[in-house]
Formats: structure tokens, sequence, C-alpha cells
């Protein structure tokens, strides 16, 4: 491998640390008065109290608890693809590990400020931390919100670890090559790290272990949160199949939302030779699995609500899919259900522009997925003179925007501190590629 | 350690190459340092202590599972309440916090040990030569006791790729 391809590949890699384009500048201007707009509305429900939103009996968790479920979500997927990749040693990694990541745990930390939001005096949300007998505090270990705060600390604290020990090497590269404040902070965080073959062999044999250790990690924290629902008695809640369906639509919506993020670092800053068409074909190929499964579990749902019979469940899904909420319910149908199946066809994965609207409306079918189940649920379940209807007010929105601002705000300020691709593997990754035998079995592949 | 032989490369293919002639004049003891894991990097004979690190991870999540078991039987004990008919020591609702905190400290362990395993591992590799790493320089570093041999011409001459070879 040529010095100049080296040279290319580190710039490449660390463009989005050196360059500042017009798009970052309007991005972060975009995510930052969300967030102020989000900031806004909350100051607004602690000044004068949780009134300010649509909450009432019978519908006491909203758009602020749809919106935790949905970033949660959205988490499951990035470092669970990425272990996965790992393992499976597929190439797609080096382009696409390190953001998926980092979307990991900037989700995490802006999903973990919606129950915090949600309980109405903030301040008082260590309660929820459960430790013995502290202010007669009562930990609840049968409950799921108690496995709730276990499973989501556990799950940002090895997300984040996993993010950082895959950014060792760089840290290590980049404080080389780095002048003013970014030289001791990378030196600092890089831990010492400097690429001795005993260094790298830990590093090797550590790596898969910690990928392992992620993967079922990265599971459970969804079903835990699917737990929240479903060991209740409510109807449409108290299912069997809600942990993999969680987990299916967790992975369908993070899937959604690299696509996303990786079409923005692609554009924003000219990565077209390491994020590739082939990339995005295969996560349109895996956005449409999902969406296949997620349309399966749909219609299970009902099936078994319908075959059992159980009145108030079949009235819970029959209300769904024709009652007030009947516009959410096939608008979810539309964007969850139908439209990814145009990746059935070779020219939209491949088209940068359509798979951005597919995924789009993914993104909107899924947020407008947890608001139904949630809600129709709580809205009208066993007592009919206890039924209800919920809108959410506009502070409420403007909360969850602000929540979209946040996640948008700390990705884009990740790429510009850290480096959004893994240097270290990409050089790995192009080394190999230009090896004689792997040209051989790229020729012999494409023919 | 002074008097190492340190030579530098700037294409992985040629470190390995050099690697591969000192392996066949049975040099051994070289070190490779560099900033990707090349296939150099792994013809050094995979040292340091890497056999423990999957113990660490068990013992890691064992102390997990451990800490996570004695937090809620002993939580749950002193405070005495029945929720729900469902026995005071719950092992299948405690199962959650077991599985989460067993992962959670298997990682914490796997990452302590392999930042402190790594720490002490690179104090075999003088501290100047892991200084002329970089994205284009790869490192090659032969023990003195090798480089001042009755070989020290022919291991030279191995090294003959190298844009530098310094002692």
């Amino acid at each position: 491998m040529s010095d100049s391809k080296i040279t290319q590949i580190e710039r490449d890699t660390l463009a989005t640390m050196a360059s500042t384009s017009w798009l970052y500048w309007a991005g972060l201007a975009a995510s930052v008065g969300l967030v102020a707009l989000g900031g806004w509305a909350w100051s607004l429900a602690l000044r004068r109290g949780l009134g300010v939103l649509g909450l009432n009996e019978p519908v006491m968790w909203g758009a602020l608890i749809t919106t935790f479920v949905f970033f949660i979500g959205v988490s499951h997927s990035g470092t669970l693809v990425s272990a996965i990749l790992y393992f499976t040693r597929s190439p797609l990694r080096a382009a696409i590990g390190r953001s998926a990541e980092a979307m990991t745990v900037i989700t995490i930390l802006t999903a973990g400020l919606y129950p915090i939001i949600h309980i109405g005096r903030s301040w008082l949300f260590f309660f929820v931390l459960a430790y013995p007998n502290q202010r007669q505090l009562w930990p609840n270990f049968r409950s799921p919100l108690t496995w709730d705060v276990f499973a989501i600390s556990s799950y940002v604290t090895v997300s984040g670890l996993f993010l950082y020990m895959g950014m060792l090497p760089d840290l290590a590269l980049l404080s080389r090559h780095v002048t003013g404040w970014r030289r001791p902070l990378y030196r600092m965080l890089s831990l010492g790290f400097s690429g001795t073959d005993a260094e790298w062999t830990l590093f090797e044999k550590a790596y898969p272990i910690f990928a392992a250790v992620v993967i079922p990690l990265a599971v459970s924290v969804h079903s835990v949160v699917s737990w929240d629902f479903a060991m209740s008695l409510m109807p449409g809640w108290h299912s069997s199949i809600f942990a993999p369906y969680f987990v299916a639509g967790a992975i369908f919506s993070g899937i959604a939302m690299a696509i996303l993020l990786l079409a923005g670092l692609r554009r924003g800053y000219k990565l077209e030779r390491h994020i590739k068409p082939a990339h995005f074909d295969l996560l349109a190929k895996l956005l449409l699995a999902m969406s296949v499964v997620m349309t399966f579990v749909y219609l299970t749902e009902f099936f078994m609500a319908f075959f059992r019979g159980n009145a108030a469940e079949v009235e819970t899904f029959r209300w769904r899919a024709t009652g007030a909420y009947a516009w959410v319910f096939w608008l979810v149908m539309v964007c969850n259900g139908v439209a990814p199946l145009a990746c059935f066809w070779a020219r939209v994965r491949r088209s940068l522009p359509a798979l951005i609207v597919i995924s789009v409306l993914v993104t909107i079918g899924m947020w407008l997925e947890r608001f139904l189940f949630i809600v129709t649920t709580l809205a009208h379940s066993y007592d009919p003179a206890n039924w209800g209807h919920y809108t959410p007010t506009w502070p409420e929105l403007l909360i969850c925007l602000g929540g979209f601002g946040w996640f948008g705000m700390l990705f884009l300020i990740f790429v510009k501190v850290f480096p959004s691709m893994s240097v270290a593997e990409t050089m790995q990754h192009e080394h190999a590629l230009s090896l004689p035998a792997a040209e051989e079995t790229e020729v012999s592949h494409a023919g | 350690m002074p008097d190492d032989l340190v030579a530098v490369f700037t294409d992985p293919d040629l470190a390995a190459a050099a690697l591969g002639r000192l392996s066949a004049m049975d040099v051994s003891g070289a070190r490779v340092i560099s900033p990707a894991p090349y296939p150099a990097v792994h013809l050094t004979g995979r040292p340091g202590p890497w056999r423990y690190l999957g113990a660490i991870a068990l013992v890691g999540g064992l102390t997990g599972l451990g800490a996570a078991t004695a937090l809620q039987v002993i939580t749950s004990r002193s405070l005495n309440i029945i929720v729900g008919g469902k026995p005071i020591v719950s092992w299948p609702a405690f199962g959650v916090v077991m599985f989460e905190l067993t992962l959670l400290f298997a990682g914490a362990f796997n990452f302590t040990a392999l930042v402190v395993l790594c720490a002490l591992a690179r104090r075999k590799v003088p501290a100047a030569a892991r200084r002329l790493v970089d994205t284009e320089r790869i490192v090659v570093v032969i023990p003195a006791a090798q480089a001042r041999g009755a070989d020290a011409g022919r291991i030279r001459g191995a090294l003959g790729d190298a844009v530098e070879v310094r002692s």
C-alpha cells in the first residue's frame, strides 16, 4: 500500500474533524434551535407544572414516554449492528461502525432525558435509582421499571466503553497530528496506547469479548423496555410477543436512522470512497427485511387478539384500527409496512434520495407506532367509563422535537471532535484489499 | 533499551517481508509498532498476556452476578414487603437485574484488563521507538543482543527496505 494511499485514507477518515462546511453549521444551528425550543417548553412544564402537558386520566403516558421508547429503539441497533458486522468480518464495519456506535450512545443519553422530564419534579430524578433503604425509598426489584434503570444504565455504560475501546488506536494516532487543546485531550484519552504488537494482540482478543457482551445486552435492554408494558395486564400490551416485537422494531428504526446519518456524512464530507452505494444497498436490504418482520408482527398481534376473543383486547385492537387514532394506525402501516417495500427494487436501494425519503418515513412511522400502542391501550382499556382521549399539547411536542435537536447536536459535536470512521480499521481494510489475493477474489466475485 | 536496532518502514508489506527474512535467519525477539493491525503485527508470535483476558471477563461477570444477587436479596429481605403475591426473594424477577449486571461487570472488567495489560506490555518496547510510529510509519525493533551479534550485518541487510535504520 503506497504512502499516498495511506495519506488519502487518513485525510478521508479525519475529514469530519478537519473541515467545517456550511451544511455542518446549518445542521448544528437547526439542532441548537430545536434544543432551545425544547428547553423552553420543558422550563414551562417545570414552572407551571405537568398540567401544561396533555396527560390526564386515563392516559398518563403520552408523547414523552413515546419519545423515550423511540430513542431507546434507535439506540438498540447501532452497537448491535456494529458488533454483528465485527463478527461477520464485514467490510461495511470500517465505514459505518463508528457512527453507528456513536448513534447508540447519543440516543441513549437522549432517551434518558424523557423519564426525567416526565416525572415532573425532575430535580428528584435520582429517586428512580434503586439503592437499599436510604431515605426509606423502596426499590422494588420485581418491577420492570426498576429493571429498566439497570438495563439502560448498563447499556449506556457498555456501549460507551465499546465506542471508546474502538477509538483508542485512533486517539493515539490523532494525538500526533493535532495541535492546541486537542493534543493533550487525545493523548490523555488514548490511555497510552502506542500500537505495539503486544497491544494489538491484546486489543484483538479483548474486542471480540466485549462485542460478545454487547450483543445480548443490546437485545436485553429493549426486551426490558417492552416488559414495562407487557408485564402489565393491559389489553394490547400483555403479550408474549412484545420483547421480540420491540427488538425487531428497534433494529428497524435504528437502520433508518443510520442511513440518514451516513447519507449526511457522505454528502457533507465527500466520503464517497468509503461510504459506498453497496453499503447503502446492504442497509436497505436489512431495512426491507425488518419491515417484513414488523408487518408480520402487526398482523400477528391482531390475529392473536381476535382468535383469543378476549372482549377488552378485541375492542382495543378494533379501536386501534378504526377509532379516533385510526389515521395514526394506517399511517404507521404505510410508513413501516408499505414504503420500505420499494427496497425490493435494486434501483431504489442504490438511490440515495429514495433511501432518505424511505428512512424519514420509517422514522416517523416508528415514532407513531410507539405512540399508537401506548396511547390506544391507555385510552381504551377495560372500563368503558374510563375511556378517554389524548392529544399532545404543543409544549409536549416541542419537548419531543427538542430531543431530536439534542440528538443532532451531540452527533454533530461528536463528528467534529472525534473521527467518525475508524482510521485503523479503514487502513487495515484498505491494506487487505490491496493484497494480490484480495484483488483476485474481488475480481472473481465481480465476475 | 540502548543499542536496540530500530527500522522504520513506510509500507506494511515491506515491514512484513523484513520480519519474514528475520524469522528465516532465526532472529527472535523482534517487535513491531504499527498504526493499524497489519499482518506484520502478527509475525512476532503474538506477545503479551492476552490469555488472561477471557478469565478476567469471566471473573467480572461472576462478580456482577454476585453483586446483583446480594443487592436484591439483602434489600428485599430488609424491606420485607410482599408485592403482587410474589415471594420476598423472587428469583424470576431478580433474574433480569442479575443478567444486566453480569454483562456490565464482564464488559467493565474486560476493558480495565485491556488498559492495564496494554500498559504493562508496552513497557517492554523502548519509548523512543514507540514515538516513531505514525500513520505512514511502521517500526520494527530488534533487541540489542541480536543486533550486536555475529549476524548484525545480515540483520541490517534484512531491513534493507526500511527508510531509516538506527540504533
